[in-house]
């Protein structure tokens, strides 16, 4: 025992002053002398005895409150273990693993069973408190003694299409450890997988206090083939150019042949036999759909049953819908870069443009706010009216592309975007001169995807005057590359060379299809967003809104998997975004249309391999850090203040001494 | 017309025994002027014819006058009567919880009724006594009697224990003629044994009154707190607690009283009741009303 603040034991002094006072009071207390004692009586119990014991009683509490209140101050600590100090009661808290991967064989039900066995077993006094781990952690009851409750809870767990994550539970079980300031017993059933680990073991603590049994559900078997991924267009235009590429992941397996077929809407389109390799990974391509337009459900199956058979399915969503048309003005003699650029958006096999060659002669009437966007493949010459119209497209929100070449490197200025032209820059491919690229803005969806521009030799590029141009790359010797410019509302590109294959290599460069790919994408303003979601990721409703513009009040109907309203009224209209908690394909309705969303689980669930036994160890000993451990070691003791008992006990005797004081102080009424 | 008592806490401011009997008695007859004939011997009795031989002195000439007969006026006690005052100065008799104690109000008493039986030439006597007789002055209606009875009356202090067996065994001793004995005393013993020690001197035509004298705190004892009490007498203690002093002993003291003066009528004693808080001319005025009723 100690005290925090020994200095106010320096309080105890004060104890003298009743002291002082009671035995001053005692000389006034002096017997009285009577004519005579007749008519008095002697009584067994003695008045002045009693009398004396109150006193005393009086002088007793009075010391006591002195004495207590110095004692508060001076905050008494004793040395208590954890355990000792939470009273001999525990909580116990049961958490059931329903992630995607618990769907193998019968392994939820056999958590399930085992859990009600805790559960039966909890000790008078304890409370227990029933959670299942998804891809969130949900806590299904509050920490309560009624075991039908706490079995009721375990019977509604239904398997989940989440990931498990043991950083979440390990978060959930510290906050509930603090808030419970007694020991915790917790019992883990899972299957332990090793996917399951969070980044750092650092995300493993767990709370104070925290005892962790890890009870393993393992499978019957843990060979498994799992369809990895599919990638598929979301929109597609002529569904015989639609490639959907399948990647099958083998875990713990021999080398198998296993069939793989491609399904839309509910009819089977193509069928292939994969040679997996043990333990392997391959990539399967599927050629041409028969899709008809609109929105199709698309599912990639793996037949020959595994260990987890929830995988074997992959769904993806795919809307078949006309061509977005390109606008690509050239010169005639300029047949190659249109031939490179168009090469490379057929390359793809997931965009969906159709692009339009024109010579600036015939730009005559052609009105181009009809494109998704327009190329100006190096323009030595283009009529007035055309330019005044590619003006016009911009400031209204259009976007134009603009390569520059010999026909750009005679003019003085670029057309349409008025930047300056400076001097052209060549080098010779004969000598091995080249430039290069530095400094790629890799943030610009443009250059995201393209690999930093990386192995492009260029020999020629026109230098323009940079002001008012936001530069997104370089080439070595300073010359701007990329750049791009607002007008308006809308946007130019300007790239500094050709896709001609003859001021630079970059046609024949890797780089070029992703480039071309997302350039398109990015100035036709078309949506990125791949055939299929995860499970748990966000659908956005509505564009988030600022202070200027707020979100627009609309309303937006989805359905879930199983076809009911997955929003409620107030929801359909003011959230920003949905959680696909589910497998299956979602319905989005909105104002302009109707959407399809096919959510897949995470596919990290599908390796049932589980964590090695030390890792286990190394988290359960997470716990034993903060005081107690599941093999028990000794217990670090800490100082344990009891000030506020002592505080209650001085008011308990502040009122005792009040009553006492009342009693023994009170005068008597005259004549009574 | 209110009449007007006189305090105890006031006579006490009054210096000399002899004055304070003055007041008290000359205010007394004052306050009873249209009875003149109030006292020891002046009562009137009856009328009676004259027999040759009788004292013409006592004939009334008026009726006389108007009728022509001779008819003698008859007085109670005509004859000179002896007043005997017996003071009980035990130490009981020092308590006080007011001004005035019992001793210093006893004394009063005896100085009034000494007075008032000079004022009639009455002889008057003196006995102080606590367990032994401690002042004596014998029966007198001399000139100047009357100073000595009130020097005695003066310095009689409080002594110990009471005992009334001696003084009055004493007092018979020189009792040669019948009269009015006054024995003020707070009578802290047994009534019976009280009325048996004094009814003798009843027995021999004396008129005995008994001024049984108490504190009001006596009678009606305030504790606030249980205390020890000690006797004055005896100097026994005892603890006492409110609760006893306010329920049971107030019983007892009234059950004392009620004795008392249940065993002096039964003795044929007269008993009268004062408390220390009475003013003593109203004290002395119904002791005197109660005696002219009885006559």
């Amino acid at each position: 025992m100690g005290f925090l603040a020994p200095w106010f034991l320096a309080g105890l002094a004060a104890v003298s002053l009743p002291l002082w006072l009671h035995l001053l009071k005692q000389h006034r207390n002096d017997p009285i002398k009577f004519s005579s004692l007749k008519l008095f009586e002697r009584r067994p119990q003695s008045s002045v005895k009693h009398r004396r014991l109150k006193y005393l009683m009086l002088l007793a509490l009075r010391l006591a409150v002195l004495a207590l209140l110095a004692l508060a101050f001076a905050n008494p600590f004793i040395r208590r273990s954890p355990s000792a100090i939470a009273s001999g009661t525990k909580l116990v808290i049961v958490a059931v693993d329903r992630s995607f991967s618990m769907r193998a064989g019968d392994a939820l039900e056999r958590a399930k069973s085992e859990a009600r066995a805790v559960i039966g077993s909890l000790g008078a006094g304890d409370t227990g408190q029933v959670i299942a781990l998804s891809g969130r952690t949900e806590l299904l009851t509050q920490a309560i003694q009624e075991k039908p409750e706490l079995m009721g809870a375990i019977a509604s767990i239904e398997a989940g299409d989440g990931r498990g994550s043991l950083g979440e539970l390990s978060r959930t079980l510290r906050s509930l450890a603090e808030a419970a300031k007694k020991p915790v017993e917790v019992h883990f059933f899972s299957d332990l997988q090793k996917s399951s680990l969070p980044p750092g073991f650092n995300d493993l603590k767990l709370g104070p206090m925290t005892k962790l049994v890890t009870h393993e559900i393992a499978p019957a078997k843990r060979a498994n083939w799992a369809l990895e991924s599919v990638q598929a267009p979301r929109t597609i235009g002529d569904p015989k150019l639609t490639r959907i590429l399948v990647t099958i992941t083998a875990y713990e397996t021999v080398a198998a042949k296993k069939p793989v077929s491609l399904w839309l809407n509910g009819r089977q389109q193509a069928a292939k036999l994969a040679d997996i390799a043990a333990n392997g990974r391959m990539t399967l391509e599927f050629q041409g759909l028969e899709a008809p337009y609109g929105w199709s459900r698309g599912e990639v199956r793996l037949e020959g049953g595994d260990a987890l058979a929830a995988d074997d399915v992959f769904r993806f969503a795919i809307e078949r819908a006309d061509s977005r048309r390109i606008l690509f003005v050239r010169e005639e003699r300029q047949a190659r870069s249109a031939f490179y650029f168009k090469s490379a958006l057929a390359a793809t096999g997931t965009s969906n443009f159709a692009v339009d060659e024109l010579t600036p002669a015939q730009t005559g009437g052609v009105d181009p706010s009809k494109f998704a966007f327009v190329v100006l493949n190096d323009p030595a010459y283009l009529p007035e009216a055309f330019i005044d119209a590619l003006k016009r497209l911009v400031t209204s929100g259009g976007r134009l592309l603009i390569t520059a070449g010999p026909g750009v490197a005679g003019q003085e200025r670029v057309p349409v975007l008025e930047a300056k032209v400076e001097q052209s820059k060549y080098a010779s491919r004969s000598g091995e001169r080249f430039l290069t690229v530095i400094k790629p803005d890799a943030t610009h969806p443009a250059i995201q995807r393209a690999d930093r521009l990386e192995g492009v030799k260029f020999y020629q590029a026109v230098r323009i005057d940079s002001t008012n141009l936001r530069l997104l790359a370089r080439l070595n010797e300073g010359t701007p590359l990329l750049a791009e410019r607002t007008m308006g509302e809308g946007r130019i590109l300007f790239f500094s060379s050709s896709f001609d294959n003859i001021a630079n290599d970059f046609p024949l460069n890797p780089s070029f299809v992703p480039f071309v790919e997302q350039t398109a994408l990015y100035l036709s303003n078309a949506d990125e967003r791949p055939a299929s979601a995860v499970v748990d990721s966000f659908l956005e409703l509505r564009a988030p809104g600022d202070a200027a513009q707020p979100a627009r009040q609309v309303s937006v109907e989805v359905l879930d998997p199983a076809g009911k309203r997955a929003l409620t009224l107030e929801e359909s209209v003011k959230a920003p975004t949905l959680t696909l908690a589910r497998e299956g394909f979602w319905e989005v309705g909105r104002q302009s249309g109707r959407e399809l969303v096919a959510v897949n689980a995470d596919r990290r669930e599908s390796d049932l391999s589980a964590l090695p036994k030390e890792t286990v160890e190394i988290w359960q000993k997470m716990g034993s850090d903060t005081g107690t451990s599941s093999s028990g070691g000794p217990e670090e003791s800490k100082p344990w203040s009891f000030w506020w008992w002592l505080a209650l006990l001085l008011l308990a005797v502040t009122v005792a001494e009040s009553l006492f004081a009342h009693q023994y102080l009170k005068s008597e009424r005259p004549g009574a | 017309m209110q009449q007007r008592y006189l305090d105890p806490a006031t006579l006490a401011g009054i210096s000399g025994l002899d004055l304070v009997a003055k007041t008290v008695v000359e205010g007394f007859v004052s306050g009873l002027h249209r009875s003149p004939d109030f006292g020891f011997s002046q009562e009137f009795a009856e009328y009676r014819m004259y027999t040759p031989g009788d004292d013409l002195r006592h004939v009334d000439w008026n009726v006389y006058a108007r009728t022509e007969r001779c008819y003698l006026k008859r007085y109670k006690g005509e004859t000179n009567t002896m007043v005997t005052l017996l003071l009980d100065a035990s130490a009981s008799m020092s308590y006080s919880s007011l001004p005035v104690s019992k001793l210093e109000y006893a004394k009063f008493l005896a100085s009034s009724l000494a007075y008032l039986a000079n004022q009639q030439r009455d002889s008057s006597g003196l006995i102080v006594f606590d367990d032994e007789v401690r002042q004596f002055v014998a029966p007198s209606a001399r000139q100047g009697h009357m100073h000595r009875i009130l020097h005695a009356i003066e310095r009689a202090v409080p002594g110990k224990r009471t005992d009334y067996a001696k003084p009055f065994f004493h007092f018979q001793q020189f009792l040669t003629r019948r009269g009015i004995v006054a024995v003020i005393s707070d009578f802290w013993e047994d009534p019976e044994v009280v009325a048996n020690t004094i009814a003798p001197l009843r027995w021999k035509g004396n008129e005995v009154v008994l001024f049984h004298l108490l504190d009001p705190a006596e009678v009606r004892p305030k504790l606030s707190a249980p205390v020890v009490m000690i006797d004055i007498e005896t100097e026994d203690e005892i603890e006492v607690s409110p609760e006893y002093a306010h329920t049971e002993y107030r019983e007892k003291i009234d059950a004392h009283i009620e004795a008392m003066k249940s065993a002096a009528q039964g003795a044929g004693l007269d008993y009268m009741m004062v408390q220390t808080d009475q003013p003593l001319d109203a004290a002395l005025r119904e002791y005197l009303s109660k005696r002219q009723r009885r006559l």
